[in-house]
This record gives C-alpha cells, structure tokens and sequence, in this order.
C-alpha cells in the first residue's frame, strides 16, 4: 500500500488535483498495462531531466538556445516579452507571430516581494544592448494591474534606447456577448476603441 | 452557511490551484477577510477581469465562522483599479496601503479603515504628479497612525517634556517617536530638525506637504514600520517604491 499511498500523495501535490482525484488517477494507472505505465513514467523522467530554461529567452526547452530563438526563419527584429514560458505556447498556437520571445519569470508585485529584481528584466535589457537588431518589442503580460505596472515598467526602460514598445490590445473576446461581459472589460475596450 | 453583502476593496490577488484566486479583501463591516473566487480564472468566469488589486465592489461571501478562507459568492464593481497600474509611483503606493493593512489585518470590523483606504486610492489616483510623492507619504504615514501606530512627535519620548515648535529632535525608532536633545546619548536614530519635526506631524495627519527633498521621510516611514508594524519584517513595497522614485 506504500507505493500507492506514495503516488497518491505526489499527484495531489499537482495543481488543481485533490486528494480524491488523485487517488482516482492512481488507481486508473494500476488498472492500465505497465508499459503504458513505464511511458508515462519515463515521459516524466525525461521532463526532468532534459528541459532548462533557455540562456537567451527563458523559454523552457530541450535544447539551448531554444528552438525560437535558433531558428533563422524567425524574425529577429521584433520580441515579444511574456510573463511565463506556457504564455509562448498560447501565442504560437495563434500562427500570427513569427518573431523572438523573452520570459520574464512573472510580473511586479510589490506586496508579493516580486520587483523588477526577482524577474527576467535585467537579461532582456542585456539581450537590448547586445547588439540583438530588435526593433520591436512587444509587451504581452497579462491584461491585470500588475501586468500593466510590468509593461509599464519595461516601457521607461527600453523606449530610451529607441526601439519601438507596444502592448498587447485589450477589450472583448472575439465572439463575446457585451451583455455578458464584466465591467472593467467593457470599460478597458471603451477605452482602447478605434476608428472604423 | 450564512451570506453576508457587503462593500469590499481588493488588497491581494494571489492564483490559486487552475482556475481559482485567493483574495484579501477589506470589507466595509466585516474588516479584513481572506476569500476564494473559484473558477475565477476561467475564460467565461463571471469574476473575469474584476478580481484585481484595487479594485472597488460589493462582495458577496459565504461566510463560515472558525474558518480562514471563505467563499466568495459574487463580486459586482463599483469602480476598476486598473488605472494605477498605469503609473508606477501610484502602483506602488498603492501596494504599500494594501499591504500595511494585510500586515495589521484582523476580522474585527474596523471603523473607517475602508473608507480611509477607498480615500487614499482615490488621492492616489487623482493627484497630479508634482505632488503625487507628497500624497504618497500623506497617506502612508496617515494610515500608520490610523492603525494605531502613530509616531510621538510633540514632547520627549524618555522624559516626557513638550518639545518647543523650533526644537530639533532625533528619532528613537523603538521608543516609536523623538527625544529632545538632552535625552538623546547613545540614541542612533535620524536626527529630525524642527521643520522636519513639523512637516512629519502634518504628514501623520494625512496632509500633503509641499517638501524640497523626500528621502529623510521615506527612510523614516521605512524604519519606522519594520520596527512597530511589521514586527522586524522588511515591508515588500518600500524597496519598489525607492527604486521607481531614483531619479
């Protein structure tokens, strides 16, 4: 019973797994054939073993530099700078972006001890500086007060060195209904509107 | 499991497990309560895009007494802090209010605690920004003294005698006030001139002073706190707001 306790405990540790859930999944493992088991078991090993942040972007990635940042068909001259590694998937999953990334770990929030010290911001002014042909940076933190404070915070430091800052767009998802949508949506989208 | 309404301003906003927020939350009546939004960060959420620092609503709680963390039913806005995160002094100030309070934070209704904090927001928000860093040491130190830590500025800390308005002092950091002059050996605090002595009172009782140079009082509201409010502790804040103030 050991080991199952064992497994249990670790699965629960994941995030939004229970206890209960995790026992489910246990005991759904001990019910499949055991080299499907050992897959999963060395797909996890693997993970641990072979995935580093990437020296240059931070990108979570097998090889370093990371396969973005090798690839020559991408575009150099823009970066978009994201709080977590998992925001570059949402971003590629959209086929619209085909220049570098830069992770910064997080975003500022001074009542959570995170300042500008605890994130990646110090590499990307150095991956700036470094002679990288960046002409754009393009801030996507998340659309929350402190991700706005990181942009914000990324704005006053890169826009001295001439290189052009923007944000992502805020306002209503695509196929939303206004009569749905909270208040600070709308009066983000009020706020962000455009000539038609 | 009783259901409570009542006014609410967000301090903290922490993600929690997938989809779910904690969040601190100052009540107009039922002082400071530790909430959880769940599913708060799904797409489609009710709560999406609301539960933010700052933010300003009526919160609807489940509130089961003896437990820590209670659940948040609803959340309708009454007004977005989405705007000081457009301006990083008043980021930061603004962080610095909402953390003396989590720090000092207990479930007792604290009589005009929100309204004070609705206020300063509002202060911080609006003030232009030549006097915005005045503003900022107004409320700071405004809201030390409202939480019951205001430092002794008018008479000796060791003897007990009325300072004279033109009187310099020096800060005794854990007697929590000055002492005159003569009481002063062996105390290595900042040395408080009688202006400053008196610009300090007006701050303490929320009034932005016009000050040439800001430094003295923010290295005193620093000290000041890690000695009396937050036991020792370093307040997470101060160091942002001391690097988005160099010049």
């Amino acid at each position: 019973m050991a080991v199952i306790e064992e497994l249990t405990g670790e699965l629960a540790r994941l995030p939004g797994i229970g206890r209960k859930t995790a026992q489910r999944l246990t005991y759904h493992l001990l019910k499949r054939p055991a080299e499907e088991v050992r897959r999963l078991a060395r797909a996890i090993e693997a993970v641990a073993d072979r995935v580093r942040a990437c020296s240059r972007c931070g990108n979570l990635s097998e090889s370093d530099p990371c396969a973005y940042c090798t690839n020559p068909r991408r575009d150099q001259s823009i970066l978009c700078v994201v709080e977590e590694a998992s925001d570059i998937e949402a971003i590629e999953r959209t086929g619209q972006y085909r220049g570098l990334y830069h992770v910064l770990g997080g975003r500022l929030s001074p009542l959570d001890g995170i300042g500008p010290a605890e994130l990646s911001i110090a590499s990307l002014m150095e991956r700036l500086g470094n002679g990288e042909i960046v002409r754009e940076v393009i801030v996507a933190t998340n659309p929350s007060v402190e991700g706005e404070a990181t942009a914000l915070y990324i704005h006053k430091l890169v826009q001295p060195l001439g290189i052009r800052v923007t944000r992502l767009a805020r306002g209503l998802p695509v196929g939303g209904d206004l009569e749905y949508a909270d208040g600070v949506t709308i009066a983000e989208a009020l706020a962000g509107r455009r000539e038609l | 499991m009783p259901l409570i309404r009542d006014d609410a301003i967000i301090l903290q906003s922490l993600a929690y497990s997938e989809t779910s927020k904690i969040l601190r939350l100052l009540t107009r009546s039922h002082g400071v309560r530790s909430v959880i939004a769940k599913g708060a960060m799904r797409p489609r959420s009710r709560f999406c895009g609301l539960l933010e620092p700052f933010t300003v609503g009526i919160a609807t709680i489940y509130l089961k007494e003896g437990r820590e963390l209670q659940t948040l039913g609803g959340f309708d806005l009454l007004r977005s802090g989405q705007s000081l995160g457009r301006d990083l002094l008043r980021f930061g100030g603004a962080s610095l209010l909402a953390e003396l309070i989590v720090r000092t934070a207990v479930e007792e209704h604290q009589p005009g605690l929100y309204h004070r904090l609705l206020r300063a927001l509002d202060r911080i928000e609006c003030a232009p920004a030549a006097e915005l860093e005045s503003v900022l040491l107004a409320e700071a130190w405004g809201l030390v003294a409202d939480l019951g830590y205001a430092p002794i500025l008018d008479h000796c800390t060791a003897c007990g005698r009325a300072l004279d308005p033109d009187e310099d002092g020096v800060f005794d950091y854990p007697a929590g006030g000055v002492r005159c002059r003569e009481c002063a050996g062996g105390v290595t605090g900042r040395t408080v001139p009688a202006a400053a002595r008196a610009n300090l009172s007006r701050l303490v009782a929320g009034v932005a002073v016009a000050l040439e140079r800001t430094r003295g009082y923010w290295i005193l509201l620093d000290r000041f706190i890690a000695h009396h409010v937050a036991d020792g502790a370093t307040i997470r804040s101060l160091p942002f707001l001391a690097e988005v103030l160099q010049p």
